[in-house]
């Protein structure tokens, strides 16, 4: 269950953070469901010696996979799930299993829109190395303090 | 051997797919991804977030994204071997609607919207393909595009 304090549109202030959470670590046998799910059984995400081959490290995890961790660590801590509106990313690096994966974002402007108040915010993911995996943009609503 | 110009592709129409949002992904994917909201379980755990049925989580839609535009295309209609060449994820954009609801069927239509090279250590082709996805009314849920790295 996610701890982090919820905030309300009224309280928050562009260029402040977003509370960050880190995931993991990654876990391989959770590539098998996923290849599942999106139907591609690409052995660069499951067989590790064909990935090695290919000159990766370990089995390269699946990139809706790293987003899943990108969109819970906002959803998760939104009042509500779906009060995301719309994300556009980039994805920079790959995932190998055991990583862990911080999340965290920067409001960069408060506004309304057709009335419903809107946050943007820039967002990041990085392994613990630093590298940045994701990166890119998201819009959500909170609600307002009655 | 040349790789053909892709930039022909842009305007080109891809295959329509149909998706149900089901029972055997959602089972699959939760407890892997630990989405673990009570609106994503049941029409009561959802009423009570303020939805009207069960959603699925957010974070399971690009996960619909990937699976029905490589549903929509075959790797020979962008000029691209998938067993010898390589591919990655460019990037993406998605915009939600209204939430996504455990069951409905979604359509989607997709299209190439634009195709440039570009020169790194190696050179690639960037083929972005933009895509909407309708609920059974027709109504649209949520739109977007990806981009997809295609190694010459």
């Amino acid at each position: 269950m996610d701890t982090r304090a919820k905030m309300y549109f009224d309280e928050v202030q562009e260029g402040m953070a977003l509370p960050s959470a880190t995931y993991g670590p990654m876990d391989r046998h959770k590539y098998i469901a996923i290849a599942i799910i999106l139907r591609d059984m690409n052995p660069l995400h499951l067989d590790r010696v064909y990935a090695r081959e290919r000159g990766m490290p370990d089995a390269v995890q699946q990139g809706p996979l790293n987003e899943t961790y990108l969109y819970r660590f906002l959803t998760d801590w939104l009042h509500r799930p779906w009060d995301i509106r719309k994300t556009k990313l980039r994805f920079s690096a790959n995932v190998f299993p055991d990583d862990l994966l911080t999340c965290g974002g920067t409001v960069t402007r408060k506004y309304r829109e057709n009335g419903e108040p809107r946050v943007d915010c820039q967002i990041w993911q990085q392994n613990q190395k630093g590298e940045k995996i994701i990166f890119g943009e998201a819009t959500f609503t909170l609600p307002e303090r009655k | 051997m040349t790789t053909p110009d892709r930039k022909t592709l842009i305007g080109k129409v891809l295959r329509e797919v149909k998706y149900v949002l089901n029972e055997d992904d959602l089972r699959t994917y939760l407890p892997v991804c630990e989405e673990d909201h009570p609106a994503f379980f049941s029409d009561g755990g959802a009423q009570a977030t303020g939805y009207e049925r069960r959603v699925i989580p957010p974070s399971f839609a690009p996960h619909i994204a990937v699976l029905v535009l490589l549903r929509a295309f075959d790797w020979e209609d962008f000029f691209f071997d998938y067993k010898t060449g390589t591919a990655m994820f460019g990037e993406q954009e998605l915009a939600y609607l209204r939430p996504l609801y455990a069951g409905e069927t979604l359509t989607i239509q997709s299209s190439v919207a634009d195709v440039y090279e570009k020169q790194g250590k190696r050179a690639f082709d960037v083929v972005t393909v933009k895509f909407s996805a309708a609920d059974q009314q027709g109504a649209p849920v949520f739109h977007g595009s990806q981009a997809y790295i295609l190694f010459k």
